[in-house]
């Protein structure tokens, strides 16, 4: 096992990684921005180099300046997280030959299942159900009209390089294909400096399903079961939880074998996902992601599997650690996302100083996150700030424990994601399983009113309460008054004593 | 809070609170546990732990994890708000709730835009976002152009009214 390893990342994901390597007892590296310089993944780590700079592009996608730090530490082996350099196949091969360990899949998977156009092609080769669409980029409109015409609506486009939600758009008629097609195409460019895109079927009342695969280092799979990720926006994921409530255990053998036949035709070693689009009992395939996924602990609740653990394993060429005959999905996990955004605001980025935070805690009740009292939230970063995980005997008590967790949280200073996390739980939907991916944008999102009179009552009392503080803190002005008169009769005296000096 | 109105009188009587909330007494004890904002509140022997932080006229509060926003006035403030929205009649300046960079204007100055319209396009966190007009009006000025970076809370463009 490696002694050393240097995390390029920020934020949860570096703290995630570093809390698994020292319970190894492998010494973690860890890398900081000029903003992040008091962030806990860099008080964490036994080593925290300065990257210098602000940007990402100066510090945590800069691969010079972490090859650097890597050799200037002696670290034998580079985490990469997820986002920044996770999936970029030239940092991993920049990686080996600088003679260090990439603590993720080869560089040829990589590259293979981060093009949306080439990966279909490939997991149609492989026999992995696909959804109908193009398997060839378009880049106008025009053309883009033709072919969802042969496609058939509603259609959705997405970028070729794309990736969290960005550059993704919906078009239900053949009049909105033109200006959906100019608008993905500018934010696929500004976000991936690559604005081909690639159209398909949009599947009506589609789940989110997706199977967690670890390939070992002799490229032998397993599957640690399905992850339900339906609650989003926008394509960005906001509640998962494992196991998903419409698959059974045949479904989920067979997802589970889909899934390690795509990572084998593309050599995978590591730990990776394979994302499905279910619809009315089938399934197709979305994308693989190539990397640690922010929702890997729900699978880590229902399997007792420490999946950083397993990828450092299978990095440094040993077995896994654990027997895959043995494996088992035990009682049910969610994991909810404490996101900088405004809920009530059409989840606008939200920005402050948290300057009061109350934790939850409790049995079964997992907290990963990068929040400390007086962290500064701005705009530089992913507005996630942590993620909530409980686990559950069952489904119900899962989703009560999460109920329960998220009234004892609170993260004043920034607006947060949370409010409508604790809306969704609160529904019968939700409650039932009957949701889909549009379930969270159909919702209404608001506070419950029977609490508004307590809340405005409170309220008053707060501004009346500030006031008072106020009125009764020595004021400025007579503070300053008191030590100008007191420097005045100093300086009186002086001249006093002077004069007399002078006449004597 | 948001479009609904609940009104608060505060009265202290030998050294105690009391509180009416729309026009009836509540029996309600508040205490704060520290300077950061965490209170304590107990509403006819039920127990909150809450969260209150803000200013004296925006005010945020955490309650069993739900969060409210609350615009609090005194008297004299409502008063004049009143008079203030009375004289604008509709149109207004919209401005930036985030920072971000203006990507492409998509009305002209003049024209007419129906509630909902898109009227401009924010990149913020690399996601586009389209501001929306909040009511009919007519273009009447520009304060931003495509690709200039602007503050929270920034102009963005002003609507007149429609007569």
């Amino acid at each position: 096992m490696f002694q050393r390893i240097l995390i390029a990342n920020r934020g949860e994901i570096a703290l995630r990684v570093i809390r698994t390597a020292r319970e190894m007892g492998i010494e973690c590296v860890a890398v900081y921005s000029d903003l992040d310089a008091q962030a806990l993944h860099t008080r964490m780590a036994h080593r925290a180099v300065a990257l210098g700079g602000a940007t990402p592009a100066e510090t945590y996608l800069n691969v010079d300046k972490i090859l650097a730090a890597a050799k200037e530490t002696g670290a034998e082996a580079i985490h990469p997280g997820y986002g920044f350099l996770s999936e970029n196949a030239g940092f991993a091969r920049a990686v080996t030959e600088a003679g260090l360990a990439w603590i993720g899949p080869p560089p040829e998977a990589i590259e293979v299942m981060g093009d949306k156009i080439e990966s279909r092609r490939a997991m149609q080769a492989a026999g992995v159900p696909c959804v109908p669409g193009l398997t060839d980029p378009v880049d106008d409109p025009a053309s883009a009209t033709e072919a969802a015409d042969a496609i058939g609506y509603p259609v959705a486009i997405k970028a070729a390089a794309g990736g969290g939600g960005k550059g993704i758009r919906i078009v239900r008629e053949r009049e909105g294909m033109e200006s959906a097609f100019r608008a993905a195409s500018g934010e696929a460019e500004s976000s991936f400096g690559d604005g081909r895109l690639y159209l398909e079927r949009y599947l009506d009342r589609p789940r989110h399903i997706e199977i967690q695969v670890l390939f070992d280092a002799e490229g032998q799979g397993v599957s640690l079961y399905e992850r339900e990720c339906s609650i989003q926006r926008r394509h960005q994921k906001l509640i998962e939880e494992s196991p998903s409530v419409v698959i059974n255990a045949e479904q989920r053998a067979a997802m589970g074998e889909i899934a390690l036949r795509a990572g084998a035709y593309v050599n995978y070693r590591g730990a990776g996902t394979v994302e499905f689009l279910w619809s009315g009992g089938e399934f197709y395939f979305l994308e693989m992601n190539t990397r640690l996924q922010v929702e890997h602990p729900v699978t880590e609740m229902v399997t007792g599997v420490d999946l950083v653990a397993e990828q450092l394993r299978i990095a440094a060429g040993e077995p896994l650690g654990f027997d895959p005959a043995e494996l088992r999905l035990t009682g049910h996990a969610i994991e909810v996302r404490i996101n900088a955004e405004d809920p009530y605001s059409g989840f606008l980025p939200s920005t402050g100083t948290l300057h009061n935070l109350r934790a939850p805690g409790g049995p079964w009740v997992r907290l990963d996150g990068s929040m400390y009292r007086g962290l500064e939230v701005g705009l530089s970063y992913d507005p996630m700030l942590g993620k909530l995980i409980v686990w559950g005997a069952d489904r119900d008590q899962a989703i009560r424990r999460m109920r329960r967790a998220i009234a004892e949280m609170n993260v004043g200073g920034v607006r947060t994601s949370l409010p409508a996390v604790l809306q969704v739980l609160e529904t019968s939907e939700f409650g039932a399983g009957e949701y889909d991916t549009h379930f969270l944008e159909s919702l209404q999102l608001a506070p419950p009113p029977e609490f508004e009179p307590l809340v405005a009552a409170a309220s008053a009392i707060f501004r009346h309460t500030q006031s008072r503080r106020r009125a009764l803190a020595p004021q400025h002005g007579s503070r300053n008054a008191w030590r100008d008169r007191g420097r005045r009769s100093v300086s009186s005296f002086a001249r006093r004593a002077s004069e007399k000096g002078d006449q004597a | 809070m948001g479009e609904r109105v609940h009104e608060v009188d505060l009265v202290r009587r030998l050294g105690e609170l009391l509180v009416t909330v729309n026009g009836e007494p509540m029996d309600l004890n508040y205490s704060e546990v520290d300077r950061h904002g965490q209170v304590t509140l107990q509403l006819d022997g039920r127990s909150f732990g809450a969260s209150i932080e803000g200013t004296d006229s925006e005010v945020s509060v955490t309650l069993a994890g739900h969060s409210y926003q609350m615009q609090i006035e005194d008297e004299r403030e409502h008063a004049a708000h009143v008079a203030e929205r009375a004289a604008s009649k509709g149109g207004g300046t919209i401005k930036a709730v985030m920072p971000g960079v203006v990507v492409e204007t998509l009305v002209e100055l003049g024209d007419e835009v129906v509630e909902g319209q898109p009227l401009l396009i924010l990149e913020a966190m690399k996601m586009q976002n389209e501001i929306l007009a909040p009511g009919p009006g007519i273009v009447a000025q520009y304060h931003v152009e495509p690709g200039q970076a602007v503050a929270a809370g920034e102009k963005l463009v002003k609507l007149k009214g429609l007569e």
